[in-house]
């Protein structure tokens, strides 16, 4: 990363195809369609490329880095996003979270291994609370916007968001 | 942890970094943080890494090699478009292409340029920072001098306070004379111990080759060693070995370094 600073080309080259499969699977899983996910995974990286002196190595790791501005930009791109837009792309929308997507063959096992632990990690919730902090996280939704897409009182919503987090924190601890 | 730490404001971090804390929860938070509590921002940190392995979760997808190459080409160092490049291209589709190619260059020039200029500003603020860290470092170092200089300056006066009072220290006043008038001193004899301290004040100021020298006479004068004084014309000697039978103290001005018989004005004297 500080050789990405320092505006290390090859440097660069190394932290994209490392990272970009799983950024554009996060922009594809908030977007819903591959073409502007694409689009936005290069915004992402010129973004990476001309502040890479802004990153704090202290406080996240390159890939956490990555996927941190890719959900900024995806999730900025949703609340821009015609309404009218998103209804049309609903069907592609389910096929995207069902994970119907070309998994990368290459992927390598260690990665595979990590995701099926968050997999399972997820799986320990109960489906409200998941869905509570499926629907922050990749869809960008504040506490009172989730209460009103799931009809839910806001209060119930909060304390979901809370121990969920909570208990899939244990469940990734007790994982690795 | 800041003072303001609470349970409550723990209990929001995780909806925080989620992003779907709003309204008054999300501005409280934001100023608790603000105040710069390292429990709170410690516990973010961790939620940011959870949330990373959500984000990670998902199923990867390889980015199209056309995605790569123009990230790739916009990252690369500048380099100057090939001349053929000028010329237009001849089919609509190509024309359009060679547009965008430009603009890309032109972008990916833009950017590289911007990067550039980041990483400057990085580097002169890392310099300014250094300077302002060795300018700081030395005061500290100065400041350190000075704290030692006073500890010993104290641990002199205790010691030399010790001295006076001990019992059987006798004390000889020395008057100004005609030279300087305005001086006086105080010679503290220990005649067991054989040691005396002497106390000078109001005495003027040498020129740089010249020096206040001490003696004490007997049946003849012997040197109890050089002093200065300071800017408000103060100076002080401490001496070892002084004789039986001392009748006079005196002080002369010198040359530098002292001489073995008095030879210059007689500034000080006082009896035993």
């Amino acid at each position: 990363m500080s050789r990405m600073a320092a505006g290390d080309g090859d440097a660069f080259a190394r932290l994209f195809d490392r990272h970009s499969p799983v950024a554009l699977g996060l922009l594809h899983r908030i977007l819903g369609g591959r073409a502007e996910a694409e689009e936005v995974l290069q915004e992402v990286f010129l973004q990476a490329w001309t502040q890479g002196s802004r990153y704090d190595g202290e406080r996240a790791t390159p890939r956490g880095w990555i996927l941190m501005l890719a959900r900024s930009r995806a999730l900025d791109r949703l609340r821009r996003r015609d309404a009218a837009r998103r209804r049309d792309e609903e069907a592609g929308d389910e096929q995207a979270r069902l994970g119907i997507s070309s998994p990368v063959g290459t992927e390598r096992l260690e990665a595979r291994e990590r995701r099926d632990r968050v997999h399972s990690a997820l799986g320990q919730l109960s489906p409200e609370q998941r869905r509570c902090i499926e629907l922050a996280f990749f869809d960008g939704l504040t506490h009172t916007q989730i209460a009103e897409r799931l009809e839910a009182p806001l209060g119930t919503v909060k304390s979901r968001i809370l121990l969920g987090m909570n208990k899939l924190r244990q469940a990734l601890r007790s994982a690795s | 942890m800041s003072a303001g730490h609470t349970p409550r404001f723990e209990e929001m971090l995780p909806a925080y970094a989620l992003g779907a804390l709003e309204g008054d929860e999300l501005h409280e938070l934001e100023a608790h943080l603000a105040t710069g509590c390292d429990e709170c921002r410690r516990q973010l940190r961790m939620w940011e890494a959870d949330l990373e392995e959500i984000a990670a979760s998902v199923s990867p997808m390889t980015p199209s090699a056309e995605t790569r190459q123009r990230v790739l080409e916009a990252t690369a160092p500048a380099t100057q478009p090939a001349p053929a490049r000028l010329e237009p291209r001849r089919t609509r589709s190509a024309g359009r292409r060679g547009r965008w190619g430009w603009l890309a260059a032109a972008a990916a020039l833009a950017l590289v340029v911007w990067s550039q200029w980041n990483v400057a500003r990085l580097r002169q603020e890392t310099a300014d920072l250094a300077q302002e860290r060795d300018r700081l470092a030395r005061q500290v170092t100065s400041l350190q001098s000075e704290r030692d200089l006073a500890r010993a300056e104290a641990q002199r006066m205790a010691q030399a306070l010790g001295f006076i009072t001990s019992p059987g220290v006798r004390s000889i006043q020395l008057a100004g004379l005609e030279a300087a008038p305005g001086a006086a001193g105080h010679t503290f004899v220990d005649p067991r111990r054989r040691q005396a301290v002497f106390y000078a004040s109001g005495l003027p100021a040498l020129a740089p080759d010249q020096t206040y020298q001490l003696w004490f006479i007997t049946d003849r004068p012997v040197s109890a060693g050089t002093f200065s004084v300071d800017g408000s014309g103060r100076g002080n000697l401490q001496v070892d070995g002084v004789a039986d039978g001392v009748r006079t103290w005196a002080v002369t001005v010198e040359p530098s370094g002292g001489a073995p018989q008095p030879t210059g004005a007689m500034v000080l004297a006082g009896q035993a």
